[in-house]
């Protein structure tokens, strides 16, 4: 035994070890926070983030057993356990492109660093939740850690609208989802994901939908699902360009884990009424993100569209309850990570130069000046949009088989029609690229880290979608592992 | 009735996908004045290895020949399944001969030539997938890959409107392409609910033995995806505006080869997999057909744009094809598969000499040609037969699968094939006005242009070797289209066996 395992154990609390990924992270942040007091070294500050997120990512592949602690509030399985590795794997490619940023933009606050990393260990807690408390401890401390994160530019005065109306409409969805728990609560008697599941299954009767349309309502505004999305173009627009990466990437991620999480443990499938609150949602959320997105001329909030319009796409899984459907959902959730956070660090990356706004305009003849950033740029584009032998495509099949399979032709219909919509808007950033002659003089500087990420997120996303097989595998073990969690304890 | 399968014992199909990508890979890190070089040297080994296997072929018996097959993605029974039966190796060889036209016509670039290279380097591998793919998602990345490149093409080295032609074709394309995609899945779902198997194989999907409707909806979702791309009218209006904006070398590969594509897929899916549906859905073929074949013929008389009129043209050659395959009969399906190798070659040839005349006289506008043939006689002659074997002069490649086609339509339905066959004399109106418009008509010339065209030159080393093995095989097919036919005989065959029977 090590010595944090004998001082857990004198603890008493059972199977606390699995809680060392957290516990790192939560150290982590503790540290950089203390640190950001005594020092004004950026490099020091995020050199010891990215070190402690990285311990905290190894210790993860330690822990070879999954086990519930915290006397049932906490459990640890491979389904949390991959979500977290990718959680702070990502998290950590996001916080080294911001140091390059703030130090272009000359705002130089530490708080950066030790928000994001509180953010990501409210995801971690919220993708190991197998209880409502827990789960309502996560999501909030992810929310409120994230709510700073946008508004911290204070002088500017577009930050604060974003933060504001973030603040507003987060705040009414945590209002909404703690209303849901209490009902929930007041049906059941219990917390616990198993516990509902048992009282809910033969139940139906209008206090328990109600609960579950709020519950789904408070969630598809975490997750920006139409119509619950306006906070979502002004926060991405308003935050800096990394962090907007963060939260399009780490965060929305981590919402589809927990929203998978609580609808398949906590509510029973064979009359899985959510899974057609889900399709309204995805379907409308595809339609009004892949229209606005088409009018929009700045690239950046171009972006924040294409990801609502994602979040109908990822959730469109759910209108298949069955485990094809929580593969694809898994699937495109992890792949999807490579295209958001690439594209808003590519974003990054040029918006540390003065002459760059982000407006389309800029992208003009970004293939003569840059090739390879534009290759990378035209990689996210097609895969975003849904091209083989990107990996967007494999996460549109995914999607697609299982609601064909599930007989839900509209569905499968609407994402047809409005993936061609999109193409409309992806391939205007491809065509401002390639085929057009630069108007700006010069170059752009880039910063060799920058270059790196973007590059390596690229390569992944053309990697993964030629060979998809262990991606797929993954997902598979992780939906048979969430169904096997079912209605257990 | 199932195929055999002769294993390769040499990987060769997947070594002609994989040189085109080897060789844009190289391009991308040498120096640009490799570009050329590179290219042409491993698109002229493609077309070695294509014909290999054209010669060595065995036409007796249907037989899956070259077939390789690996697991991909095994969670979802899909693989990488590769082959050629007379189909797909026809249209393997067309590609192959087409990049290699493309590429030696391409010496004269000089706009980002490495990028060039590079995207049609990935064309050719994307093209060649296409037809030799066995497995649908294997076959469905490939159809989509092949619009990365062929976006670019257009839109970087076209003509002033290239940006919307561009986004027109990929829009148009993947709009089809998605509800293929769609009908790919829903075939593979009703597999494995009846027969419990994951599988995206060709063969596993052909045994299913569909209900009718189900086959009608499948036929329906398909046809579209390749409706578009072939492209019937009324389907066919990206075709002329992506044609006149692409450069030479792309207008050469979108119509000897996309086109290609399109109809390949009727044959190939459509007819095997959906007998029934087929057969109900005949007439409407047949009408779309005729109504390509005449209104698109029409169309072509009316434009002065010379790129306009062969792209119209080629709408109209395309119509023939569809009839053709949807006479369900022997003769027809033949004769579709020859009319698509031997437009493949025409289109490619007129392509080219509207390209010729663009360099030297910068304008595609009749208005501004005429009264050439006298300046550049080897360009005239080459021209001239190329123009005649598109209008389907016996002797030539043009004839023998148009005839074929119509003697198939004869047997099912007189009346359509009245229609296409009045519409040949049509077609050689347009061809003989284009010809005559651009080639003849000196004495309309100016004393001031005729100074001009004196000064002209003829085909260069360049040009010339890219005109010569179309030109070729144009004689080849027309003078002696039975060893063609021959090859592809047995193959027609199996893509019919379920609709007559056997």
């Amino acid at each position: 035994m090590t010595i944090v395992q004998q001082l857990v154990a004198g603890l008493g609390v059972p199977n606390f070890q699995v809680l060392i990924p957290e516990i790192i992270v939560l150290i982590t942040a503790l540290l950089v926070f203390v640190l950001e007091l005594f020092t004004k070294s950026r490099i020091l500050i995020s050199t010891v983030s990215v070190v402690g997120l990285a311990v905290g990512a190894l210790s993860i592949l330690t822990i070879s057993e999954g086990a519930i602690t915290l006397y049932g509030l906490y459990i640890v399985d491979s389904f949390s356990l991959a979500f977290k590795f990718f959680l702070i794997v990502f998290t950590i490619l996001a916080i080294v492109n911001l140091q390059p940023y703030v130090e272009s933009k000359k705002t130089y606050y530490g708080e950066y660093y030790y928000l994001i990393i509180f953010s990501l260990l409210g995801m971690m807690i919220m993708v190991s939740s197998p209880n409502l408390v827990s789960f309502y401890i996560g999501l909030e401390l992810m929310s409120v850690s994230t709510y700073i994160l946008v508004g911290l530019w204070k002088k500017d005065y577009k930050s604060k609208e974003g933060a504001f109306k973030y603040l507003i409409m987060g705040g009414a969805g945590t209002a909404i989802i703690s209303y849901a728990i209490a009902l929930i609560y007041g049906k059941t008697g219990s917390f616990d994901f198993a516990r509902i599941f048992h009282e809910v299954q033969d139940k139906s009767d209008i206090g328990l939908t109600v609960a579950v349309a709020l519950l789904i309502v408070g969630l598809a505004l975490k997750a920006s699902a139409v119509p619950f999305h306006f906070w979502t173009p002004d926060a991405y627009e308003a935050a800096p360009t990394p962090i907007t990466g963060f939260m399009a990437s780490v965060s929305k991620i981590a919402t589809y884990a927990v929203i998978l999480r609580v609808m398949v443990e906590a509510f029973p499938l064979n009359n899985a009424i959510w899974s057609y609150g889900w399709a309204v949602l995805a379907g409308v959320s595809m339609v009004v993100g892949n229209f606005v997105a088409l009018k929009q001329k700045n690239v950046k909030r171009m972006l924040a569209y294409s990801s609502i319009a994602h979040t109908g796409y990822i959730l469109a899984a759910l209108a298949s309850p069955n485990g094809m459907g929580f593969t694809a959902l898994i699937f495109y959730s992890l792949v999807y990570l490579f295209m958001a956070l690439g594209g808003f660090i590519f974003l990054s990356a040029f918006e540390k130069n003065g002459n760059w706004t982000n407006d389309i305009e800029d992208f003009k003849g970004l293939a003569k000046k840059h090739p390879i950033m534009a290759l990378y740029m035209l990689i996210y584009m097609f895969s975003m949009l849904g091209i083989p032998p990107t990996v967007g495509f494999m996460g549109k099949f995914g999607v697609f088989l299982a609601l064909i399979s599930s007989n839900v032709w509209w569905l499968a219909v609407v994402l047809v029609v409005t993936s061609i919509v999109s193409a409309g808007y992806y391939l205007r950033v491809v065509a401002y690229m390639y085929m057009y002659e630069p108007v700006k003089e010069g170059r752009f500087y880039l910063n060799p880290i920058e270059k790196f990420t973007v590059g390596f997120l690229a390569v992944m996303v053309l990697v993964i979608g030629i060979y998809p097989t262990v991606f797929w595998e993954i997902s598979n073990v992780l939906t048979s592992v969430l169904i096997m969690n079912i209605g257990v304890r | 009735m199932t195929p055999e399968f002769v294993n390769a014992g040499f990987p060769i199909i997947t070594v002609s996908i994989l040189i085109p990508l080897v060789a844009a890979a190289i391009v991308f890190l040498l120096n640009e004045k490799f570009a050329k070089p590179i290219s042409i040297v491993s698109s002229v080994v493609v077309f070695i290895l294509s014909s290999y296997m054209l010669l060595t072929y065995d036409p007796s018996g249907y037989k899956i020949q070259f077939y390789e097959k690996y697991a991909w993605i095994p969670q979802f029974g899909i693989s990488y399944e590769v082959g050629v039966d007379a189909l797909s190796l026809t249209m393997v060889w067309l590609t192959a001969i087409s990049f290699v036209v493309a590429f030696v016509w391409s010496t004269n670039i000089e706009k980002r030539v490495k990028e060039y290279f590079i995207a049609f380097l990935v064309l050719e591998a994307a093209c060649i997938g296409v037809f030799v793919a066995w497995d649908l998602v294997a076959f469905y990345v490939f159809w989509e890959v092949m619009l990365i490149p062929m976006f670019l093409i257009i839109g970087v080295w076209g003509y002033s409107e290239r940006i919307y032609a561009a986004t027109k074709f990929f829009i148009y394309t993947f709009f089809g392409s998605l509800f293929l995609l769609i009908g790919v899945i829903g075939m593979y779902i009703y597999n494995y609910v009846e027969n419990d198997v994951l599988s995206t194989s060709y063969f596993d999907l052909l045994k299913l033995s569909l209900h009718y409707n189900l086959e009608i909806i499948f036929f329906l979702l398909l046809a579209l995806g390749f409706a578009i791309k072939v492209p019937m009218w009324p389907f066919h209006t990206w075709l002329p505006a992506a044609h006149v904006q692409a450069p030479t070398a792309g207008s050469v590969i979108l119509a000897a080869v996309l086109l290609k594509m399109g109809t390949y897929g009727f044959v190939r899916f459509n007819l095997p997999w959906f007998p029934e549906a087929s057969k109900y859905f005949m007439p409407v073929m047949f009408t779309l057909g005729v109504i390509a074949i005449i209104y698109t013929a029409m169309m072509a008389i009316a434009q002065t744009h010379i790129k306009r009129l062969i792209a119209y043209s080629s709408v109209s050659h395309m119509g023939f094809v569809t009839i053709g395959t949807f006479a369900l009969n022997q003769e027809g399906v033949n004769g579709a598969i020859i009319t698509m190798i031997s437009h493949g070659l025409t289109s490619g040839a007129l392509f080219l000499a509207a390209g010729f005349i663009y360099e030297r006289l910068h304008s595609y506008e009749m208005k501004d040609l005429g009264g050439m043939a006298k300046f550049v006689p080897v360009f005239a002659t080459l021209f001239m037969i190329s123009a005649m074997a598109s209008a389907g002069l016996p002797g030539l490649s043009g004839f023998v699968g148009e005839f074929l086609a119509l003697l198939g339509t004869f047997k099912v339905s007189i009346l359509t094939a009245t229609l296409a066959g009045l519409s040949l004399v049509v077609g050689a109106a347009y061809t003989l006005w284009l010809y005559k418009r651009t080639m003849f008509e000196e004495e309309l010339l100016t004393e001031e242009k005729k100074e001009e065209y004196s000064k002209l030159k003829d085909l260069n080393t360049a040009e010339l070797w890219s005109f010569l093995p179309l030109v070729i095989f144009m004689f080849v097919i027309g003078i002696y289209p039975n060893w063609w036919i021959n090859l592809i005989n047995n193959t027609t065959h199996f893509v019919l066996h379920k609709i007559v029977g056997g």
